[in-house]
């Protein structure tokens, strides 16, 4: 291969790279409206620690915040001392646990699993555009979700008051709204049984 | 930029580097077909200047990806960054010299830069490697790009680290002679 096939064949691509470099900088920007996977969110009372998965958690008995928001189709609601026990599943549509954990949940529900005096909820959070599976409402629609689905808004308000570590995270309450358990991860059919359990004996 | 335009580019970028690791494997191929003194005869010295091109084009489109489309690196990302950036500034000075010794220096960032791409790329096939739950802020496991249901940033990364010590190996045997 002589010089000239070299130079050919270097300039070319270092060429096109810096062609299609260039294209990309100045594509006209088409756009995008990225806050249809917010909503606006209200959340009053004091905001529990971040949640520490190798220390015993001491917002077990606190009440937590109460937050109030709506899903994609603005439906309201709200997560509060209602008498009612509750698991709180926090989801991101770019987590592959997440990706991994709803179905298996909503299997779990559609199973009949739910005990009666227990409510679940899930809030979306650390939503961006740029990540994949966007919007969370897709995703969540394609899976059949049937919980109900507060929104978090772009700083992640719900789930910084609820001290989300990470995702997917879980935290039970009980009708007071206080703290029975706060799990970060996967936790499948045997985790999501415990949690059930224990929110139902609190209920 | 457009989702649209950073469609296009995943692609562009993922067509490149399977078109460069097919190369690659061809090119190891041929070596073990034809025999080393084919195989120094169908590169020749062009062996550096294309392993600096790979080098430029990860670089340049690592650099596009965080400064123009905004996807923020995640840990292991920077270490992959780490390992190609120099490559792309010691390479052409290698090439431009042409000097031999330039191995030295490229050949371990090459096959340390693989060894934690083909790591990030088994964080994402296999999250669990990860842990039990993602990281809200910029966890490895997430994947920014997927184009043809396998073609990550990581493998991209891969791609380019071991097409570079490819190169590298074929450039070293030239100049032995």
């Amino acid at each position: 291969m002589n010089k000239k096939t070299i130079y050919s064949i270097v300039g070319g691509v270092v060429g096109l790279g810096l062609i299609v470099a260039l294209a990309l900088s100045i594509a006209n920007e088409q756009e995008v409206d990225d806050s249809i996977g917010f909503r606006p969110v209200e959340v009053t009372g004091a905001p529990l620690p971040l949640f520490d998965p190798t220390a015993a958690d001491p917002t077990v008995g606190l009440e937590a915040p109460t937050a109030v928001g709506t899903d994609w189709n603005d439906v309201e609601t709200t997560i509060q001392a209602d008498g009612r026990s509750k698991i709180v599943m926090f989801l991101a549509h770019w987590c592959s646990h997440c990706q991994a954990e709803v179905p298996v949940v909503q299997a779990w529900v559609d199973g009949g699993n739910l005990p009666d005096n227990v409510d679940l909820y899930s809030v979306t959070t650390s939503t961006d555009r740029l990540r994949p599976n966007w919007p969370p409402q897709d995703w969540l629609e394609e899976e059949g979700w049937t919980a109900p689905v507060i929104m978090d808004d772009q700083i992640g308000t719900v789930a910084g008051s609820f001290g989300m570590s990470g995702t997917p995270f879980y935290v039970v309450l009980d009708g007071e709204n206080r703290v029975i358990r706060r799990v970060s991860g996967e936790i499948g059919i045997a985790g999501l049984d415990a949690l059930a359990a224990e929110a139902a004996a609190a209920s | 930029m457009s989702p649209q335009n950073v469609d296009f580019y995943n692609t562009l970028l993922a067509m490149l580097s399977l078109a460069a690791l097919a190369a690659a494997v061809g090119l190891v191929g041929y070596r073990i077909a034809a025999g080393a003194e084919a195989a120094r005869n169908l590169l020749g010295g062009s062996a550096i200047w294309l392993a600096w091109t790979v080098a430029a084009v990860a670089t340049s489109g690592s650099l596009i990806y965080s400064e123009v489309i905004h996807f923020v690196p995640c840990r292991l990302c920077w270490f992959q960054r780490i390992a190609m950036y120099p490559m792309a500034v010691v390479l052409l000075v290698g090439a431009i010299r042409r000097e031999v010794v330039v191995k030295y220096y490229a050949l371990p960032l090459a096959l340390g830069g693989a060894l934690i791409s083909i790591w990030h790329y088994l964080t994402q096939v296999f999250p669990s490697l990860e842990g039990g739950s993602c990281d809200p802020v910029n966890p490895c496991s997430s994947k920014y790009v997927d184009v043809f249901g396998f073609v990550s940033i990581p493998f991209m990364a891969g791609t380019g680290f071991i097409v570079i010590a490819v190169l590298l190996a074929f450039y070293v045997r030239t100049n032995n002679e």
